[in-house]
């Protein structure tokens, strides 16, 4: 009887409770006119933001620090350089600097400026292997206070598009070289950008403030505060509670996809989707035992069901990828061979390879069973659900694969090593797409490399990719990309997936949230409060 | 008394060795190159070229006993080398994370201590009664609900709905509440257990059913009993000191807490190994040395101990 009552008890205060905190949930809208702070909530901690270093946040180095050209709308536009001449020969890029520009610190964005950091990022070569643009710079001169030429080895085409990416080729205060340079740190994050990095608690927060002297539209809003909250669960309650004012991230990691449609569903938000920018894809190996017959590759590529991932799972919020790379990337809007979800001809592929049903519904060739496994990181819950989804179709056509969730680094180094049959691939998205993500499957160390190893043209491919980058008739680019992409394709080494987007939730209220071209950069300069 | 404390101190040295072996071994058990990860970590692409230069900047190519020995002697003078993410001074680091970790795992010390004694010796008075039953049960449920659980619903109740306390961050004096909370959660339940069983246990005691016999009140034997039943809590709650500082990584994480188990997290997922190393290194030495302080401490108030040792 007591125990009864006792329980009576607990239960009457549990929801006491419950109804209490239903009650002061309740709250009324409220008028943000007159805010001029953002609160912004990020996994990460801004880190070390030298621009000619990777150590930092790509979106925080953007508000910073600036480039003599940007990426916008799919097209090259001036920003530091007013405008530029390029030589007949390709080699030699004159840029007329904007005059009136001045780093936060007061020293003056000039010619000398733009040689000093251009020299420093040669100067650190090894560590911008990735970027072929650095590797082609013979020679930084200045012609004049306002006039720099950049002199080429070869005519590299993407130049104009690469030196406006977020880093390395952007403008750091000469004041802040340490040594007179920038390779291994600077004393200060000075920047000509519309934000001037004000305070940084390491772990904690960042607090940027509009830069007053800025040279173009001055920004809307007056500070943005960065918060450092690892756990997005707990983003999602900040917001909730007005502690937080935007989301925003690529690939699902600031909000997964779940909570976005939720906060779509309920209404008291805005929320946002870019046009697509990446290309999510799944990489069969071709030099894996089992998967180095292209006829199982094609089989493979028949038995996904891709409607099953992109409705299922991703809830229709990613658009269905047919191809590797979207018709809309630069150079990629050509006719390939396209495979839609076909399970018939799959398992007709998988006999014509000699893989005949066994006794356990597993096809056997030789003795050996067809098993085979994919790999994901598996701090992304969204792969994981993929590749359960992707298991269920193999199987039905008699292939058994085997998950493997690991950790990043294990996963990384599954990449380097080869070590896999299928693992995930995500394109780095535009301006970087096609040049800089074709540019790394030449590197050993990606994933993409290690699928293609076992292709018969591999070295011709490689060799192509070279050529391709150093190529300056723009016809001719034109017609390697597609020999590059069509052989890709007819080799069946990527599962096109879906081309991923950007998404953003912010409060009602928060206007001008839009997307740059590249998924890694937040446009806060554009944003502003209004009822 | 002394010759048990010299024994216990001359024991620690090969101990300590082994610790610092261990965690240095760990950078060596692990499938992935050092090297490699220290590029990777940075964003930057590993190529053939880069990976010998960081090999050789991190001294990676040296025997593996000289760069033992190395990074003992360093370790030893505070310095624990710098992390591969932010090439920042790992001492450095973690010095600055330390204070938010103590400060919290002091709040939540607190806590443990006032709800725990408030707690059972509630429940020890009041035997088998429903507020006994109640405590224990809402106890119980404390102890069920797994630490990042427990976070999160605590700050949808309290910070989403009631609007009392912020969700996260060490921004006011408010914001170390939740957090603190949480993570004397699974201790208090602990505690209030051994409390009330072992005052009950006491209460049972001859020296209490004398004291009955002599007349005295209830109240007066129950200090006895109390201060008594305290002895095997306070060793109980010494070891709870270093697992209170390690155990704040899961909740550090979900509170934005800016301490050293968010810093061992970030640089788990970061393979930073300098930051691990040193992180292992430290949180053992403070249970060793938590260990040797709690044994001592027993000896001393024991007598029956005392005469052991």
């Amino acid at each position: 009887m007591q125990l009864k009552k006792g329980f009576a008890v607990v239960v009457a205060a549990v929801l006491c409770t419950g109804i209490l905190a239903g009650c002061s949930g309740a709250s009324a809208k409220t008028d943000v006119s007159t805010k001029e702070e953002l609160n912004y909530a990020c996994t990460k901690d801004i880190r070390d933001i030298n621009p000619h270093l990777y150590s930092g946040e790509m979106s925080a180095q953007n508000m910073v620090f600036e480039g003599l050209t940007k990426n916008e709308g799919g097209e090259v536009k001036p920003a530091l350089a007013e405008n530029w001449e390029i030589s007949a020969d390709g080699l030699e890029y004159i840029f007329h600097l904007r005059k009136g520009v001045t780093f936060t610190d007061g020293a003056s964005f000039d010619a000398e400026a733009v040689k000093l950091n251009m020299d420093a990022i040669v100067g650190n070569r090894e560590r911008h292997a990735w970027l072929d643009m650095v590797n082609e710079i013979k020679e930084n001169v200045v012609v004049d206070e306002h006039t720099f030429k950049l002199v080429l080895k070869h005519p590299y085409y993407p130049t104009l598009v690469e030196l406006g990416l977020t880093r390395p080729f952007r403008f750091i205060s000469p004041n802040c070289f340490v040594n007179g340079t920038t390779k291994e740190a600077v004393n200060g994050y000075v920047g000509t950008g519309p934000w001037v990095l004000s305070e940084h608690v390491d772990n904690q927060y960042a607090t940027f403030t509009q830069n007053e002297n800025y040279w173009g539209d001055k920004t809307k809003i007056k500070t943005i505060n960065w918060k450092v909250m690892p756990d997005p669960q707990t983003i999602l309650l900040a917001l909730q509670n007005g502690e937080v004012d935007l989301l925003f991230g690529a690939d699902g990691d600031q909000v997964d996809l779940d909570s976005y449609k939720k906060l779509e569903a309920e209404g008291a938000y805005k929320t946002y989707s870019s046009e697509p920018v990446a290309s999510r894809a799944i990489l069969i190996n071709s030099k894996s035992s089992i998967t180095k017959d292209i006829k199982v590759r094609e089989a493979i590529e028949y038995a996904v069901n891709k409607t099953n991932i992109i409705e299922g799972i991703l809830n229709g919020s990613e658009d269905q990828a047919d191809t590797l790379l979207s018709k809309g990337v630069p150079y990629c809007n050509i006719d390939l061979k396209t495979i839609s979800y076909n399970q018939e001809k799959a398992e007709q592929l998988l006999e014509e390879a000699g893989w005949k049903p066994g006794t356990d519904g597993i096809r056997e060739k030789d003795g050996q069973k067809c098993e085979i496994t994919l790999s994901y990181n598996s701090k992304n819950a969204q792969e994981g659900t993929i590749a359960a989804s992707i298991q269920a179709d193999l199987a039905a056509i008699g292939i058994k694969m085997n998950i493997l969730g690991e950790e990043k680094q294990a996963f990384l180094d599954r990449q380097k090593t080869g070590d896999f049959d299928l693992q995930y691939s995500l394109s780095w998205g535009t301006p970087y797409d096609p040049q800089s993500y074709v540019s790394s499957w030449r590197i050993p160390a990606h994933g993409d490399y290690q699928a293609q190893a076992g292709l018969e043209k591999k070295q011709w491919l490689d060799e192509t990719i070279t050529k391709i980058m150093i190529e300056a008739d723009d016809n001719k680019r034109a017609e390697m990309y597609k020999e590059v992409l069509t052989y890709i394709n007819d080799q069946y080494v990527y599962i096109p997936i879906s081309y991923s987007k950007t998404k953003a939730v912010a409060i009602d209220g928060l206007n001008g949230v839009t997307f740059n071209d590249s998924q890694y950069e937040i446009p806060f300069e554009k944003m502003y409060f209004s009822n | 008394m002394k010759h048990y404390l010299v024994k216990r101190l001359l024991w620690m040295i090969p101990i300590l060795i082994g610790i610092t072996f261990f965690a240095f071994v760990l950078i060596n058990l692990s499938p992935s190159d050092p090297a490699e990860v220290a590029i990777r970590v940075n964003e930057i692409t590993p190529t053939a070229e880069n990976i010998v230069q960081m090999r050789e900047q991190l001294g990676l190519d040296d025997p593996f006993m000289t760069r033992y020995l190395s990074w003992l002697s360093n370790a030893l003078q505070g310095d624990f080398g710098n992390s591969y993410a932010n090439n920042k001074p790992v001492g450095e680091e973690i010095a600055k994370a330390l204070p938010p970790t103590l400060y919290l795992a002091g709040v939540s010390l607190l806590i443990i201590v006032i709800v725990s004694v408030a707690a059972g010796v509630l429940c020890a008075i009041r035997e088998d009664s429903l507020t006994d039953k109640m405590v224990r049960g809402i106890v119980f449920i404390g102890t069920a609900i797994p630490g990042f659980w427990a976070g999160i619903l605590l700050m949808w109740l309290f910070a989403v709905k009631l609007k009392w306390l912020p969700t996260s961050g060490m921004t006011s004096m408010a914001s170390v509440i939740l957090p603190a909370v949480t993570l004397s959660l699974g201790y208090i339940a602990t505690y209030v257990r051994l409390i009330r069983n072992n005052m009950i246990q006491n209460k049972r005691e001859n020296y209490a059913l004398y004291g009955r016999v002599r007349g005295l009140k209830e109240q007066t034997i129950m200090k006895h009993v109390f201060k008594n039943s305290l002895q095997t809590s306070l060793t109980a709650l010494g070891m709870s000191i270093p697992k209170l500082i390690a155990g704040t990584v899961v909740i550090e994480n979900i509170f934005a807490w800016p301490g050293i188990g968010r810093l061992c997290v970030t640089a788990i997922f970061n393979r930073d190994f300098p930051m691990i190393q040193a992180y292992v290194l430290i949180m053992a030495v403070l249970f060793v040395f938590c260990n040797l302080l709690v044994d001592l401490g027993s000896v001393w108030i024991d007598p029956r101990r005392r005469r052991e040792a």
